[in-house]
């Protein structure tokens, strides 16, 4: 396959993704704005950061009134997992020099990963790659700038109602991971009791970090691998 | 854009960048065991456990059970597999209905 060919099937695989990343990117853009979040400031932060459960994260920090230094240790420490996919990522992809790897990587989120990695052999070229998060990265900021455009014309109530919406979010992504796997529910349930009773004790986005970390712990010795996640 | 925000951006853009490049520069180097394979993996699950609970619970600054109703539709419809953005939906329309009914 030509370089425009992988780049094109790359592309094609992603867009599953743009029906995904869309409503997120959305209801990100609408949390930043209740935040406090001018637009320039949350397109900027999608279009650099690219990493939407931190975004998310940093909206919710801010709101509870945690300081920077805070969120970015805070992103650091949730965005640690993408090393493992990285490095997954670039055993799989034979071709492209040291500064094209450079650039793609900045690309790596969960769902590229997924979508790179199940992919059949002939798929597994630098262009392919980047056609397919050129595609991510495009919905997720577009998706930020449509959200950041509609959050000033909601009417009161309906914007007061949408506070939810960021932790509908992650309620979303969590459930199917421990609909199947009880340890990995109760798991999560001992995190959030974790969070509530270190959040009487120490500053709130402090507990967060402290029960993710400790508990993230606990789980690598306690909660047996998921059998389709072996596949990746 | 105001400098603390640009503070919170770049530094957020470098510590999300480095663990996505490291490997692609030192790809030999880094062969995580399969104990610390475990730990990152559990990262995400553990960090939205606590970004759920208890922060739902102030969901709506009044009511505490407001985003526990809320958050127990998104779960319930996530279940169903129904798409993310009608999970969503779904829990912003509890809340719509709520907010409708009690007393600010």
């Amino acid at each position: 396959m030509t370089r425009r060919q992988q780049y094109a099937a790359g592309a094609k695989a992603g867009a599953p993704v743009i029906f995904g990343f869309l409503p997120v990117a959305i209801a990100f853009a609408i949390a930043a704005a209740q935040a406090g979040m001018p637009a320039g400031e949350t397109i900027g932060m999608s279009a650099f950061v690219f990493a939407g459960a931190s975004q998310m994260m940093a909206v919710s920090m801010l709101m509870q009134g945690a300081g920077a230094g805070t969120i970015i240790f805070a992103t650091f420490i949730l965005n640690l997992r993408h090393l493992m996919m990285s490095t997954c990522i670039f055993h799989r992809m034979k071709d492209g020099p040291l500064p094209a790897r450079l650039l793609v990587a900045f690309g790596i989120t969960d769902e590229s990963f997924a979508l790179f990695m199940t992919q059949p052999e002939q798929h597994s070229s630098i262009w392919f790659f980047f056609g397919l998060i050129s595609v991510t990265w495009s919905s997720w900021v577009g998706g930020t700038a449509i959200g950041a455009a509609v959050s000033g014309l909601l009417p009161p109530l309906l914007a007061a109602s949408l506070g939810i919406a960021l932790y509908a979010m992650f309620v979303v992504l969590l459930v199917p991971h421990v609909q199947h796997n009880s340890k990995l529910g109760l798991l999560a349930i001992a995190t959030g009791l974790c969070n509530l009773l270190l959040s009487q004790l120490i500053a709130p986005s402090w507990a967060l970090i402290v029960s993710t970390l400790v508990c993230a712990a606990i789980g690598a010795f306690w909660v047996e691998p998921d059998p389709e996640e072996e596949v990746l | 854009m105001r400098t603390q925000t640009l503070l919170l951006i770049a530094g957020m853009m470098l510590v999300t960048y480095l663990p996505r490049a490291l490997p692609a520069a030192f790809l030999e180097k880094i062969r995580p065991g399969a104990r610390a394979k475990r730990f990152l993996e559990m990262i995400p699950y553990t960090a939205m456990a606590a970004l759920i609970f208890p922060g739902i619970l102030s969901a709506d600054p009044q009511h505490w059970y407001v985003g526990l109703l809320g958050g127990g539709m998104a779960a319930l419809l996530a279940a169903k597999k129904v798409p993310v953005a009608l999970c969503v939906l779904g829990a912003v329309g509890v809340v719509l209905v709520c907010n409708l009914l009690l007393p600010a």
